[in-house]
């Protein structure tokens, strides 16, 4: 027996082409979203320094900064420099008037180098001067008196210049400042000559001596310092120390309290665990800490 | 492990430098869910043309035309019937040889026809449920193949770390990363294969209830014909 006619139907999906594009529309769609929509880059954000300052600085270095900040402006100074050269030939006419029967006063040698560095002296002070008064050139009689003050008062420059070795450059930068140091200089070396030479520099060599031995000290004391935890500030402690010759501390007592008895403590604990103390082998320069010696604690420098 | 792989993470990288039982648990995964997205277009495409076939069976059926004309398009065109369709014309036909057949009963006649429309029915429901068991296997089995895979990455990526004296998180970043691609390629194929089955073994129940139905209510026709016919 056979039954073809009975012979069940069994359906076949067709559409498994369709599904299988699918399928993989699917898969590539999803591998882009996670390719494109996730960033998978790590950047590392640039370090950044920064200084720490505890206090502000003192005035002087900010004083500092702004000029140097114009040590690129120098560069425009130099361009201004040339300037005046171009600018001298209308007044150098007048300038060098007086010059000339001048030199010869001057009895002095080597004075053809100072008076090339005169006349550039001049031509920046002429330029600065240019600057200030707007009308400079009209006024060539009034420049050629501040010329002729300027040339007396150069003539007691060279005196100077003699005794004192620095730079021009640094002069041409604030002449006012380096005129001033200068005069300061020069009755300094006046009190130089005046006194023995020998005994202050003696006095020099003892206190530059000192103060490397101040500096050692204090170094040595400070790395035994243990500060305690709850200091705030920069306070000072003073202690009178008594030394022995050989540098042993015999005795550390506190004259000023800095208000923080642990950190007195530990300031006197740390003197006495840094004995001995160095000591400089020269006789007058030990006389500065034997038998005592006032000692100065600040935990930061 | 390339020092650098810790600055330029791309997907393509990390996949090219896992170790290789971590590629093969991708390459796997990748299979799987590349069939279940298969299965799941397939199983989309067959229930919705069964679902509208069923329809415009239903309202043929119930629409008052004659059974007969309906048996004569429903034999002329199998495929296209649909899963109900065919049920009928395998009910139908059944019932129509054993009524040219003398001496039967009612009752006889009638289990004939329930027997024939219920073979066709489970051979029909056997065809809607195909590839279902697929779509669970990889729903419930592929997490662990990615978890696998992740662990036996990240067993790699500590294992090279204790050859080093210094130990940083960019040297271990790159296995684990690499090795959690596995978990999420595993995921990736689990939930639509999960969703998949479990909307699909909805749908093919009441399909199921629907057919099973018109069984019933399709034999009871046929029974009021043939005590009719008897009566005649």
């Amino acid at each position: 027996m056979n039954f073809p006619a009975d012979a069940p139907f069994v359906s076949r999906p067709g559409s498994n082409l369709i599904a299988g594009a699918l399928a993989l529309g699917v898969h590539i769609a999803f591998v882009l979203l996670l390719v494109f929509g996730v960033s998978w880059q790590t950047r590392h954000p640039a370090p950044v320094m920064v200084d720490l300052w505890e206090a502000l600085p003192p005035a002087p270095p900010v004083a500092a900064r702004p000029s140097r900040p114009s040590a690129p402006a120098p560069a425009p100074a130099p361009v201004k420099a040339p300037e005046p050269v171009k600018a001298t030939p209308a007044p150098r006419p007048v300038v060098d008037e007086p010059p000339p029967p001048k030199i010869p006063d001057i009895v002095l040698e080597k004075k053809k180098a100072e008076a090339e560095r005169l006349q550039k002296l001049q031509a920046m002070q002429l330029v600065e001067e240019k600057a200030r008064a707007d009308a400079a050139r009209a006024q060539a009689e009034a420049a050629r008196k501040v010329q002729e003050k300027q040339l007396a008062e150069q003539k007691k420059r060279e005196l100077l210049r003699q005794l004192e070795e620095e730079d021009l450059t640094r002069r041409m930068a604030d002449e006012a400042v380096a005129s001033q140091a200068r005069q300061a200089k020069l009755a300094e070396a006046q009190a130089k000559l005046a006194d023995a030479a020998a005994a202050s520099k003696r006095q020099a060599e003892v206190a530059s001596v000192v103060g490397q031995y101040r500096d050692l000290i204090s170094a040595k004391v400070r790395g035994n310092t243990r500060l305690p935890d709850n200091l705030t500030g920069n306070p000072v402690v003073r202690c009178l120390v008594k030394l022995l010759p050989t540098g042993e501390v015999q005795s550390v007592r506190v004259t000023q309290s800095s208000g923080n008895a642990a950190y007195d403590d530990a300031v006197v604990r740390a003197i006495e665990k840094s004995s001995p103390l160095p000591l400089p082998s020269a006789r007058d320069a030990r006389a500065a800490f034997v038998p005592e010696l006032t000692f100065v604690h600040r935990p930061k420098e | 492990m390339n020092p650098d792989l810790s600055q330029n993470l791309s997907l393509l990288h990390l996949v090219l430098n896992a170790s290789v039982p971590v590629q093969l648990v991708m390459v796997l995964l990748l299979g799987a869910s590349l069939m279940s997205w298969w299965f799941i277009f397939i199983k989309m495409f067959a229930l919705k043309r069964a679902l509208r076939a069923t329809d415009r069976f239903e309202r043929e059926f119930w629409g008052g035309g004659d059974i007969n004309v309906m048996y004569q398009q429903v034999a002329a065109e199998r495929g296209e019937a649909g899963e109900m369709g065919r049920i009928f014309e395998a009910g139908f036909s059944e019932f129509m040889k054993l009524r040219r057949q003398a001496g039967m009963s009612a009752s006889f006649i009638i289990d004939g026809t329930r027997r024939a429309m219920r073979a066709t029915y489970q051979r029909e429901l056997d065809g809607l449920e195909s590839h279902l068991s697929f779509l669970a296997t990889v729903g419930s089995v592929s997490p662990y193949v990615g978890l696998f895979g992740t662990v036996w990455g990240i067993m790699i990526a500590f294992m090279g770390l204790s050859s080093v004296a210094q130990a940083t998180l960019a040297q271990v970043a790159p296995g684990i990363a690499e090795a959690l691609i596995a978990t999420a390629m595993g995921l990736f194929a689990a939930i639509p294969a999960v969703v998949g089955y479990n909307r699909y073994t909805h749908d093919i129940d009441r399909l199921a209830n629907r057919m099973e139905s018109f069984m019933e209510e399709f034999s009871n026709i046929l029974q009021r014909q043939t005590t009719t016919t008897k009566a005649a």
